[in-house]
């Protein structure tokens, strides 16, 4: 047993360092290595292995490998593990490669953090990666030029700040890689004057100077959204947008789950616009930012004494003296007293350490808005004398930004040009997060490493490494993360002392939990020991017109908005695509004489923006909300985009751009930079300018006059309430929902093997699209361009129903997914007069392309309309961009009908997969596109004939229903209905206790 | 002139024809050189087919996307369009078919100009079904043919299967039917034609036509049997057609009330449509004493009939709605007579039922420019009760989350004009190359009414006579 194998020099020391032959290896090469093996061998030998078939470029001659390279097989995929770049949440990632490129991203089901989830952004970073307006060399000056020659001209040039003692600053967002940390810190320490300023285009800036304030360190918590009974959130969208939303969207959904066990957790929040978390909240009140804050502070007082109070405060206060311990107040105002006062309720409930915890905090944020104002000061009084601005955008998101430029040496290290690398002196432009090493520390304790998953498509440099060659040490960044690892990650893991074989299994899982570091005690300040400001009720401007700034969950702070895949994932509760807009109140909107799609001119005293108008069922009648990350430079490459014929329309706004960019509006306000603003001037512009909606209608009602009755809600989204549900039998054994009592007119069709189906909990989806946008991703389905999306085109195969609902506790959000059914007796398979489109011995709807002629009959008779045309041929990408799609899918040609496969292409991965092993298919063992990345585990895929899966389990249990099942075409997809918690606050509290 | 005779119809031909005056008046058009208005008309034609043409051409060469239809609206002007012309058709084959078994003397003015229009009606139709594919060039696919792909067929339990086999008999039979009738009178232009290319061609078509009592015998025959095959195809097709829309799921068009409904539609939209052209051609080609009032009252009573029982289908449909309890269905309803297309339902309503209701009046039916308008209506409101049964049906159904809108395009609208322009073009030439009366037939009847007339009004027959 001392036969080795290894795939490259390097990997062949690695192994011989570590004292002889590698288990993992040895199991893989023995034998029928499954599917985990299969990938902690590939983790491990990935530097061999990318370096062996990595290829830059389209292939244009192909070439069989003549040794082939152990564990590769050419056209097999292979995932590595890794972790997302896409924003600061530090989410874990298992990417599908195949012969070297990336194809797919996936949540890494195992990781501490996110536990699978990934966010549509996460998953569209493929396209990032790439993108044909990467940066494919260095610039000095506007002229390409190459490392040598620009590392030799800035260096001279930090040589002489470094002797004229000129200050030098890092502008970064949040930094929690603690390999980045020491390699800033190491090159600012060559200077007299060296800072490292962080921001972030998504402020939290107010919780952290709160904390500061409350408890003396300036820290952003780490939420635990599953032990919280109760949640109140003063306008924190942390299902949406708010600092880690996969990682809290899991742990809020396993805390409502009624199968979960646990008491169901309440939810309530305050908000101005109509958010995710609104939408799915228990109880919904919509009032303008400052009310917010001082009833956020009147909540403080209440709590603080244990009574009193009345009104909305009060019965928020009841709630959540409820539950002591067990419940989380946040906000996501960027005000100071609001956040003191979130604080001191959280202290006073004693929910620190229990439900969200300061001593070993979370990193995703750690940006000061402080920092960078006194930044922008420095800068625009020509006080420092270079700038190194890294992944952020600030003459794009930063009032007053800038400033900036004023500096005498200002150096971009942005992967793509935006406003800030098209005023620098010097662009370095950085690896993608899928070409480099790196690692990731987004919570105290628990790391995550990055690894390259293919070789550099352009000549780039990873920041590490440019930084490292600029503070004199050239090293690879491997070395450099190895380094950190060896010192300070390796010491803190249980998992041995060993670091070559803690650093390989590393590689494997892409992350390494430490064990709980010694809680530092620390300490609440009593209310006596705060500032007064701090403590006085926040100030209410009655009857003014206020503006709240908001960022979409695709579009985030604008640093995805080059991405068109990203930019056509419908707005999870307007539907809107391909722009930003005012949301106002239909009050509002009606006052001021503004329908959608109407311009109306919105200033404050800062600045002034023409913007269309969406009228917003739910939003609070005194706000204006509108989109921040709108509007930037890299939008102008969509002025071509979309299919062109004589009628077409540009995807682009007037100004030749996507949106507009309402940063000016930010407030910077004592250190913060505010978000909201009151006093707003909004009128009627006197013009129009459409927004394309992939949803025309809001609510499941018919409108009143077309319906002989009072107008009823259709049954498509079913709700259940709490009682309901505690009084239905215990999830009624066998007998799949849908079952109709009127019996069968046909015989079924007899399904032997497998019968896919699908469950998909409707209570649990938040609509955030990460669905959307894997299935995407997984199935070439192309980008159309706001025209077409304006002529109802979209050709998502799915996509997310919103319809919504009001009552006494505010308005709801339903969020359906809606795809392919695969109904048993499908309307669509009797009408193709060409047999296109047919039933499957297993339970699939399939569509034949190229059998396809396109009479469209199909969809005409489809009763969810799901079943989407290529009207045209569409785009899918040119040059490197064509090296995203996924080789087992085919991309459908002009005049096709297309729609949700079930992601055929993975259930016969995994059937043969498991034919291979000679074993039964293990249920969860496919997994659909769709659910993969689910961060609320809301899609389960599996075989509807064992009746032990997941998906029959819950198909047949007391919440199924199915979509129009009174027609009869019998699908396979379940729905699993809306709780409705109409639980008055005693008595939750009560079922709380008792659970 | 004949007068009115009082308690007698008035005379099927006016004017006294001799047989040889027949011949005379009706083989004049193909005979003279053709005058100004037939040029401007043919120019306007062409005109419009070349627009057509140039449409219907971006539209293959770009993609079905230069239409309005989208995801909700998966069909709408192209199969408007194609129904439409379908319906159109139909009269023709009544016409010839069904009233020739029903002895309706009064048909032989109208018929061959009829199943004309109907030939040249399912052209126009049929080219729709083939341009609206999205891949048009593969639209053989959805016939039936040997082939090594398996061998794959179509799917037979597909309407659009259905209604190949519908259309494609229909032009056979209707074709046939029309050549047949034409023979005698190939023979008649054979004779009277000058030797030449046109005379051969006459020649080759009229089959060797002799004239002969067994020839005539034969044809009679011939005739008669292809007007009782031609007979079922009046109802069958447009039945099938409907069936596009009944065999669905979609409310608005899952429907069992749909096939008599839509037959009766075709009939009514098809003899709209021949009052409308009749009543240019005999003004055009100096044939008012072959196409009388007569003829024009008879037809204007047939619309209204057909007018009526479309008028019953909608209340039906209405009904059947409200007493289902479907909310899906009741919703579709009430949302074409008050939803976005509430106007293109009571332009629809208007034209169908309020219209028509005019022709109860002798005085209308006997007013040709009223008449001619009227009929014009018609014909509006049957295209648009094809695109408000179809457009309404799908642009709203059962997830709100996919209700949409429908605006065409102005390639769609050139379209349906390119096939008016195909329409009229083959009108056209089919007035100059052909007679459009039946000479044959028309002499038999104007024979066999003036004898009746004879037999019931001696006095005034000999007046007649002499």
């Amino acid at each position: 047993m001392s036969r080795v194998y290894w795939l490259s020099l390097e990997q062949r020391d690695l192994a011989g360092s570590s004292g002889g032959a590698q288990p993992e290896f040895l199991e893989a090469a023995a034998g029928d290595p499954s599917r985990r093996d299969f990938l902690k061998l590939v983790g491990f030998s990935v530097a061999g292995a990318a370096a062996a078939s990595c290829s830059p470029a389209p292939v244009r001659q192909e070439i069989p490998y003549v040794a082939q390279p152990e564990g590769i097989v050419p056209g097999d995929a292979v995932s590595y593990a890794t972790t997302c770049g896409g924003c600061t949440a530090g989410c874990g990632l298992l990417v599908k490669t195949r012969d070297g490129r990336p194809i797919k991203v996936e949540g890494c089901p195992d990781h501490p953090i996110s536990a699978g989830g990934v966010c549509s952004v996460g998953q569209a970073a493929l396209l990032g990666l790439y993108d044909n307006l990467r940066f494919r060399s260095p610039s000095l000056g506007g002229a390409q030029t190459s490392w040598p020659e620009i590392d030799t001209a800035l260096m001279a040039r930090f040589d002489a700040i470094r002797q004229a003692g000129g200050a030098v600053r890092v502008l970064t967002p949040t930094v929690h890689s603690p390999t980045l940390r020491r390699g800033i810190a190491a090159f600012l320490a060559s200077f007299g004057d060296g800072e490292h300023v962080e921001y972030d285009a998504l402020s939290a800036s107010a919780v952290l100077d709160a904390h500061e304030a409350t408890h003396g360190v300036r820290a952003f918590p780490r939420y635990f959204f599953d032990r919280a009974e109760v949640v109140v959130s003063f306008d924190a969208d942390f299902l949406g947008t708010w600092v880690s939303p996969a990682e809290y969207t899991r742990g809020y959904a396993l805390r409502r789950r009624p199968e979960g066990g646990s008491a169901r957790g309440w939810h309530a929040q305050i908000e101005s616009r109509v958010s995710l978390a609104g939408g799915k909240a228990d109880r919904r009140i919509a009032l303008p930012p400052d009310e917010i804050a001082a009833l956020a502070f009147d909540v403080a007082a209440i709590v603080e004494q244990g009574s009193g109070g009345s009104g909305l405060a009060s019965e928020l206060a009841q709630r959540l003296m409820a539950a002591p311990g067990r419940s989380i107040v946040l906000s996501g105002l960027q005000d100071l007293p609001a956040q003191v006062a979130c604080n001191r309720i959280n202290a006073a409930l004693g929910n620190y350490g229990r439900t969200l915890d300061i001593a070993q905090p979370s990193n995703q944020r750690r940006g000061s808005d402080r920092a960078v104002a006194r930044l922008l000061d420095d800068a625009a009084a020509g006080r420092i004398a270079a700038l190194l601005v890294w992944h952020t955008n600030p003459v794009f998101d930063l009032p007053g930004g800038s400033a900036v430029s004023k500096v005498p040496l200002l150096v971009s290290l942005a992967e793509r040009p935006d406003e800030t690398s098209a005023a620098a002196h010097a662009v370095c432009p950085d690896h993608h997060a899928f070409e480099s090493w790196a690692d990731a520390e987004p919570v105290a304790g628990s790391y995550g490493l990055t690894q390259p998953l293919v070789r550099p498509l352009g000549d780039t440099r990873a920041f590490l490494e440019t930084l490292a060659a600029w503070s004199g040490a050239p090293r690879p960044a491997l070395d450099q993360v190895r380094e950190t690892w060896r010192d300070t990650v390796c010491p803190v893991d249980h998992r041995g002392s060993d670091f070559e074989q803690f650093w390989a299994e590393s590689v494997q899982t892409g992350y390494a939990a430490g064990d709980a570091l010694a809680p530092a005690e620390v300490r609440a300040r009593s209310a006596a020991e705060l500032d007064a400001a701090l403590m006085a009720r926040p100030a209410v401007s009655a009857d003014a017109i206020r503006l709240t700034l908001y960022h979409k969950p695709a579009i985030l702070g604008g640093e995805h908005a080059y991405n068109p895949m990203l930019q056509e994932l419908p707005d999870p509760i307007s539907k809107v695509v391909w722009d930003n807009y005012a949301c106002l109140g239909p009050t509002l909107a009606a006052r001021l004489q503004l329908a959608t799609g109407g311009v109306a001119r919105i200033g404050t005293a800062a600045a002034s923006l023409e913007l269309p108008v969406l009228v917003q069922p739910g939003q609070d009648e005194q706000t204006v909300a509108i989109a921040l990350g709108y509007g930037g430079q890299i939008t102008e490459r969509f002025q071509g985009f979309g299919h062109h014929w004589f009628r077409s329309r540009p995807t682009v706004g007037p100004n030749g751009r996507v949106g507009l960019n309402a940063a000016p509006l930010i407030v910077p306000d004592r250190g913060l930079l505010r978000r909201h603003a009151a006093d707003v001037q909004i009128a009627a512009a006197g013009r129009t300018q459409p927004l394309a909606c992939t949803q025309e209608h809001h609510t499941l009602s018919v409108p009143a006059n077309l319906s002989f009755g009072p107008p009823a809600p259709r049954p498509i989204v079913q709700e259940i309430s709490t009682a309901a549900l505690a009084a239905a039998a215990p999830e009624a054994d066998g007998g799949e929902a849908g079952a109709h009592a009127g019996g069968d007119l046909w015989a079924a069709h007899p399904m032997p093997g497998h019968r896919w189906g699908m469950a998909v909990d409707v209570d649990a989806c938040t609509g955030c699209g990460a669905c959307v946008v894997g299935c995407q991703v997984e199935n070439n389905i192309p980008v159309v361009g706001k025209d077409e999306v304006g002529r109802n085109r979209e050709m998502h195969w799915l996509r997310i129903d919103r319809y919504y609902m009001e009552d006494e506790s505010g308005l709801h959000v339903a969020n359906q997914p809606m795809f392919c059914q695969h109904c048993e007796h499908a309307p669509c398979e009797t009408v193709c007069p060409v047999l296109a489109t047919v039933h499957s011995s297993e339970g699939l709807n399939q569509q034949i392309y190229n059998r396809c002629v396109g009479t469209r009959y199909c969809a005409n008779n489809c009763p969810y309309k799901v079943r989407r045309f290529n009207w045209f041929a569409y785009d899918h990408g040119e040059g490197t961009e064509q090296l995203a799609s996924n080789p087992d899918v085919t991309i459908r040609s002009r005049g096709v009908m297309e729609k949700c496969t079930m992601c055929v292409q993975r259930i016969q991965e995994g059937k043969i997969a498991a034919k291979r092993r000679g074993e039964p298919l293990r249920d969860g063992e496919i997994q659909t596109a769709c659910q993969q990345s689910c961060p609320a585990h809301a899609i389960v895929f599996g075989d509807l004939n064992d009746p032990s899966s997941e998906v029959s389990r819950l198909s047949g249990g007391r919440r199924a229903y199915k979509v129009l099942e009174e027609l009869q075409v019998k699908p396979a997809v379940s729905y699993l209905k809306i709780v409705r918690d109409a639980r008055p606050a005693a008595t939750a509290t009560e079922i709380a206790h008792h659970g | 002139m004949a007068e009115a005779v009082p308690g007698l119809a008035p005379p099927l031909i006016d004017g006294n024809k001799t047989l040889g005056r027949i011949t005379r008046d009706v083989c004049a058009p193909i005979e003279r050189r053709p005058g100004a208005a037939w040029w401007a008309g043919l120019a306007v034609s062409l005109a419009a087919l070349a627009a057509g043409t140039a449409a219907v051409s971006y539209q293959i060469a770009v993609g079905i996307g230069t239409w309005g239809v989208n995801n909700s609206v998966g069909w709408a002007f192209g199969i408007t369009n194609f129904v439409f012309w379908i319906g159109i058709g139909h009269a023709g084959t009544l016409i010839s078919a069904v009233l020739f078994l029903l002895r309706q003397r009064w048909r032989t003015s109208v018929n061959r100009a009829a199943e004309a229009m109907t030939l040249f009606a399912v052209m126009c139709a049929g080219i729709f079904p083939l341009i609206h594919v999205g891949r048009p060039w593969l639209a053989y696919w959805l016939a039936p043919y040997p082939n090594f792909r398996g061998p794959l067929w179509v799917n037979f339990r597909s309407p659009l299967a259905w209604d190949f086999f519908a259309v494609s008999t229909y032009f056979i039979i209707s074709a046939t039917f029309w050549y047949v009738g034409l023979i005698p009178d190939l023979a008649t232009m054979r004779d009277r034609m000058r030797k030449g290319v046109r005379q051969r061609i006459a020649a080759f078509l009229s089959l060797g036509w002799d004239g002969s009592a067994r020839t005539w015998q034969r044809y009679e025959l011939v005739y008669l049997l292809l007007a009782g095959l031609a007979t079922p195809l009046v109802f069958s097709v447009h039945t099938i057609v409907s069936w596009d829309f009944a065999t669905a799921v979609i409310p608005g068009w899952h429907a069992t009330i749909f096939a008599p409904y839509f037959v009766a539609g075709a009939i009514f939209s098809g003899m709209a449509m021949v009052l409308t052209l009749m009543l240019v051609a005999r003004v055009v080609l100096q044939l008012q004493e072959y196409i009388t009032i007569r003829h024009v009252d008879v037809m204007a009573k047939l619309v209204l009939a057909t007018s009526g029982m479309v008028g019953l289908a909608y209340l039906t449909e209405f009904f059947t709605a409200m007493y289902s309890g479907n909310p899906y269905e009741e919703f579709v309803f009430l949302n074409r007579a008050m939803g976005p297309f509430a106007w293109a339902y009571w332009t629809m309503v208007g034209c169908n039922v309020g219209v028509p209701l005019l022709f109860w009046f002798r005085r209308v039916r006997q007013n040709l420019w009223l008449v001619f308008v009227l009929s014009l209506l018609v014909n509006v409101g049957m295209w648009f009760e094809r695109f408000v049964i179809i457009v309404t049906s799908l642009h709203r159904d059962f997830l709100p989350s996919s209700w949409s809108g429908y605006t065409p395009t102005i390639i769609e609208v050139t379209t349906l004009i390119g096939t008016f322009g195909l329409f009229f073009t083959c009108y056209l030439l089919f007035c100059r190359f052909v007679p459009v009366i039946a000479i044959a037939e028309v002499k038999g009847a104007m024979m066999e009414d003036r004898h009746e007339r004879e037999a019931l009004a001696p006095a005034h027959a000999e007046e007649a006579v002499a």
